[in-house]
């Protein structure tokens, strides 16, 4: 440790104040726009107006109902891969993992549109189901809530597959095992044993998820359209087409505090893991 | 063949199916012959990988991402090296707020850092787009470039640094002989980490477009509001190759993985 302060400032205050003057500076007085009164003063008139707006309130359900979904959609399927990946020989599974990862490294923009190729009028889904009969005609699935479950689902699930495989490989190996020779069927070692167990990797990958889809601009402004809004693609054309800059800093503010609500969880249980191992 | 034993094979497939799939059919799509985007393709060309060279805004568009990712990360690692020493290596009055700053901008959802951006440095200061995009850009990657170089700091000793200045170097080149080459790999991988984020980054720079001046990403969900041909498709796979290939080296080389 070297003690000499002046030394340590001129190191570290550049990049403190530059993040200061552009980023934390204008986004406090963005976030403070939507709590001034327009005759000087403070009022949370706008946050009633905006949520007596049944088109907000839609928004703002859909938002918070899309992104519980996909976070427990991803869970249920993560805790399934990642369990056939911990189970795979080491070299097969190197492989698999880098199956997983691949897509984070491929743009969002490029991911989100394949979808269009998969669920449009003439994808792939409405060709199968024409050709089996199931429909007559091509049913409408993209610019739909189901359209951007289906796009956030595959943008996040591989944040929550990698959390839950390095949860799952700090397991003690003989847990798994000692609670079937107690008698505990399947079912029971899943909710009694790995659950707990793997409780932060769920909580980790749940808030990375979670909170991704909560802020995700991308797949709702391309699989949902103009009309199937979430709160990010609502905040743009309350820019873009409205002008209306108070409501714009509603839903910041609104995004944001649900954002760092969310990370404050992470961190607890991320504390709360290092307090047990430090005792350990 | 117990139902366990199929369990594991039949969950890959589909879990990879579902990761992957999408992405070859954008792959396949862009070979196609036809007009509008189709899979199965129709017939295979590569009228569309060419045409993705021919059209000017996603020219200039590429031109601007390209610039972004590489000076932004570039500005953020001049800032963030320096921090990120100072945080690991001095006792730094209010380590913690300047932390917790530094990182701010990972949480605030970014078309919010665009917005304000626009409305309180843009427009009273009149700051040009370009200036914009690279001020956002270079916050957005920041906090990025900070956790990488401390936590490749962390791992190194100080103590070598620290038997440098007695030997008599100065600090500055204790740092620059000592300290750099052992972290070159966590500043690469810091670098490699910020282009691809930024480059890939469209929330913070929906809100800072000018005329002609727009991030690729941005122009191509433009494009395909408009024009429902292959070429999205096209450029998305070569796109794709590309970072892929970025990552791919860099894993060989660096074991870019042991530092994000």
């Amino acid at each position: 440790m070297f003690q000499n302060r002046a030394e340590a400032l001129a190191l570290a205050l550049p990049a403190a104040i530059f993040a200061a003057a552009v980023f934390l500076v204008p986004v406090v007085i963005l976030l403070s726009d939507g709590f001034r009164a327009p005759t000087g003063g403070w009022t949370i008139s706008a946050y009633t107006d905006f949520f007596s707006n049944s088109l907000n309130q839609t928004v703002f359900l859909r938002t918070l109902r899309l992104s519980a979904l996909v976070t427990v959609a991803s869970a249920v399927i993560g805790y399934a891969a990642a369990f056939a990946i911990v189970s795979l020989e080491p070299g097969a599974k190197g492989k698999v993992t880098g199956l997983v990862v691949l897509p984070l490294m491929i743009s969002p923009v490029a991911r989100t549109y394949a979808w269009i190729v998969i669920l449009g009028r003439t994808g792939i889904v409405n060709q199968a189901f024409q050709a089996l009969g199931i429909t007559e005609a091509p049913l409408r699935i993209l610019f739909s809530e189901t359209a951007i479950f289906i796009g956030l689902l595959q943008l996040f699930l591989p944040l929550m597959i990698i959390s839950l495989i390095s949860a799952l490989e700090n397991m003690p190996k003989d847990a798994i095992p000692a609670a079937r020779v107690l008698g505990a069927n399947w079912f029971q070692v899943f909710w009694k044993v790995v659950l707990p167990l793997t409780k932060e990797g769920l909580v980790i990958g749940g808030t990375l998820v979670f909170t991704g889809s909560l802020t995700a601009y991308i797949t709702p402004a391309i699989l949902g359209g103009s009309k199937v809004l979430m709160l990010e693609t609502l905040l743009y054309q309350q820019v873009a087409v409205s002008n209306n800059f108070v409501a714009a800093s509603v839903i910041a503010f609104i995004l944001i505090v649900m954002s760092f609500a969310a990370n404050i969880l992470l961190k607890r249980v991320a504390t709360a893991r290092n307090k047990q191992r430090s005792q350990a | 063949m117990t139902a366990r034993s199929l369990f594991i094979p039949i969950t890959l497939l589909l879990v990879i199916a579902f990761l992957i799939g999408p992405f070859l059919i954008i792959v396949a799509a862009s070979f196609s012959a036809g007009e509008t985007l189709a899979f199965p393709p129709q017939g295979f060309s590569l009228r569309w990988i060419a045409k993705v060279f021919t059209v000017e805004s996603f020219r200039a568009s590429f031109g601007m991402s390209l610039f972004l990712a590489i000076g932004g990360t570039a500005a953020a690692l001049v800032l963030g090296i320096p921090a990120s020493y100072a945080l690991s290596r001095y006792k730094l009055p209010g380590a913690e707020i300047v932390r917790t700053i530094v990182s701010a901008p990972i949480i605030v959802p970014g078309i919010i850092v665009g917005l304000a951006l626009l409305r309180y440095i843009v427009v009273p200061f009149q700051v040009g787009i370009t200036l914009a995009l690279f001020l956002a850009h270079t916050a957005l990657v920041l906090p990025y470039a900070v956790r990488v170089v401390s936590a490749s700091l962390d791992n190194l000793r100080s103590d070598i640094e620290e038997a440098a200045v007695l030997l008599g170097s100065s600090r500055l080149g204790a740092f620059f002989r000592v300290v750099m080459p052992n972290i070159r790999g966590g500043i690469m991988s810091a670098f490699i980490l910020g282009f691809v984020t930024s480059f890939n980054q469209v929330p913070v720079s929906l809100f800072l477009s000018g005329p002609g001046v727009r991030t690729l990403p941005v122009d191509m969900i433009a494009y395909m509001e408009i024009v429902f041909d292959p070429s999205v498709a096209a450029l998305s796979s070569l796109l794709a190759f590309l970072s892929i290939g970025i990552v791919f080296i860099a894993e060989r080389f660096l074991g870019f993985s042991r530092y994000v």
